[in-house]
């Protein structure tokens, strides 16, 4: 039984020790190795023997040495030699580790599922066992991926540094993609017989917090912690005793976490007047209104569209067009949705989501046929059983009402 | 006058100082030259010969760079496992070569050294562009 005190603080301390141990010795592949080695022999020897006194100190020392090990048998094996490549750029001094390992794992030349693994493993301080199994691939798989990325970074010219200022804005924002990316996993499964995946939301929720700790004037960073704050604290409502998906309509408000709800209004009340409006701030202050409303009825339909036509014109995309048009549905009524769906087009006509609307709005037009087989379209494209569960429930009620 | 008294090893030599190695020196080995060097070197601070001392991490811990056809080319952890590289040095202010080299002289005696090819070198410091012509 492993002890979550001591997971916890291990979690917390793998990406500072991972930084030391590569600021100091270089190497970013092998050194990360070195600690997640460090992080196990930590995990066996903690519980029994006592956490020592300086625990950061303690695994920076068994991961250096392992480093020497790994290196030299490396080393044994084949030489490296690699083509020195200037930077004219300034170390920063008061840079975070963690904050420069974050964008090394977001590296642009990784592919985004590579990049997940990597900043789950090298900043998160999961195992490859864990990430492989939170994504449901073999764990052969997630070590070739994770192996494949680092080499690919080392490639790159793997500089322990900041991204260069003309950089940072556009890393930044893969680094966001890629905790939101994180945190959608653990929030709505893609796959698999769960509906979420909590472990990976709050992983993601954690990386925020320190993302946001580190860069407080960032509003897309403070946009991103706050909107996955306000989702997740809908997280204990949406699903029924039988794990089945309840819609954000039908759910128990009394159960959304007040707590998460109030921190996350808070983020966004200090990020939105800082000027720069982007599509983290704007979710989450969509999410904000549909937080503080006692029911889908008292909702602020009016705002909600409002603030839809802003993320369209700050990040238009078919799934913000879709939304757009529920909201619009639901302060003009279906018809009003249902005419902006029709200008879709056929971009999402394999994405379940653009079939559950639909079959949703013909519902509220009464319409129960068209519903009946918008549930069904949908169900077929969705992987979450959970969500096939629950589309195929709401097409047997309006089969149902459509021949009572 | 300074002297820089600098101390060599191999990376075997770490690993027996580390413990890893077949013949690595026993606790009782290891603390005994532990005490050694921590008593010569407070005899030199005491003495105000003392100046600095460092070692130095693992040999393969090391990068060398070279120009190759212009561009610098990183090689790393050059060395191979026995060759002797520097491994620490400390430097000494003292009355001349002489009193370095007496001083450097007592590493010899330290326990758990790897026997008589083990060797330090003493070399005088430059303290100025004169003293290139001295």
């Amino acid at each position: 039984m492993p002890d979550r005190g001591i997971e916890d603080l291990l979690r917390t301390e793998a990406p500072q020790v991972l930084g030391a141990v590569v600021r100091r010795y270089g190497n970013f592949g092998t050194a990360e190795d070195a600690v997640q080695e460090a992080l196990v022999a930590a995990a066996g020897q903690w519980p029994t023997g006592g956490v020592p006194d300086n625990p950061r100190a303690w695994l920076i020392t068994v991961a250096a040495r392992r480093l020497t090990d790994l290196l030299r048998s490396e080393q044994a094996r084949r030489r490296r030699e690699e083509q020195w490549r200037p930077v004219e750029r300034p170390h920063l001094p008061d840079t975070d580790d963690t904050l420069i390992l974050l964008f090394l794992c977001c590296h642009p030349a990784l592919s985004p599922p590579s990049q997940i693994a990597l900043t789950l493993r090298a900043v998160g301080g999961l195992t490859t066992g864990e990430i492989a199994r939170a994504f449901l691939v073999p764990e052969a798989t997630m070590t070739r991926r994770i192996t494949r990325a680092k080499q690919t970074v080392r490639d790159h010219g793997q500089r322990f540094l900041m991204p260069p200022p003309a950089e940072r804005a556009e890393r930044l924002d893969a680094v966001l993609h890629v905790l939101y990316l994180i945190f959608n996993e653990g929030y709505a499964a893609t796959a698999g017989p769960d509906l979420a995946r909590p472990d990976l939301a709050a992983e993601a929720i954690r990386l925020g917090r320190l993302l946001h700790r580190q860069l407080p004037a960032e509003p897309e960073v403070t946009g991103l912690l706050a909107l996955m704050l306000l989702t997740d604290a809908r997280r204990p409502a949406r699903t029924g005793p039988d794990g089945a998906l309840i819609p954000m309509d039908e759910q128990d408000r009394a159960r959304w976490d007040a707590g998460l709800i109030a921190e996350g209004i808070a983020l966004v009340g200090d990020a939105l007047p800082r000027g720069e409006i982007g599509p983290y701030q704007v979710q989450a202050a969509i999410a904000a209104v549909h937080d503080e409303s006692p029911s889908s009825a008292a909702t602020d339909w009016p705002q909600i569209v409002a603030l839809y036509e802003v993320l369209l014109r700050v990040s238009a995309n078919p799934v913000v067009a879709l939304n757009h048009a529920v909201a619009v549905a639901m302060r003009d009524g279906p018809a009003a949705g249902l005419d902006l769906i029709a200008g879709l087009g056929n971009t999402l006509d394999a994405d379940h989501r653009l079939h559950a609307v639909r079959a949703h709005l013909h519902a509220m037009a009464g319409d129960h046929a068209a519903a009946q087989a918008g549930f069904e379209a949908a169900a077929m494209r969705t992987m979450s059983l959970q969500q096939q569960r629950y589309l195929h429930r709401r097409a047997r009620r309006e089969a149902d009402l459509a021949s009572p | 006058m300074k002297y820089m008294i600098m101390m060599t090893g191999s990376q075997y030599d770490f690993d027996r100082l580390s413990g890893k190695a077949d013949d690595a020196l026993s606790g009782p080995e290891a603390a005994a030259l532990y005490e050694f060097m921590t008593a010569w070197n407070q005899r030199l601070v005491e003495s105000g010969e003392f100046v600095e001392a460092r070692g130095l991490a693992a040999p393969v811990h090391t990068r060398r760079i070279t120009l190759r056809a212009g561009v610098p080319v990183v090689t790393d952890g050059p060395y191979a496992e026995t060759q002797e590289v520097l491994a620490g040095y400390t430097i000494v202010e003292c009355a001349g070569f002489d009193r370095a080299t007496e001083i450097a002289a007592q590493l010899t005696l330290a326990p758990g050294t790897p026997g008589d090819n083990w060797y330090v070198e003493v070399r005088p410091i430059l303290e100025g562009a004169g003293d290139l012509d001295a």
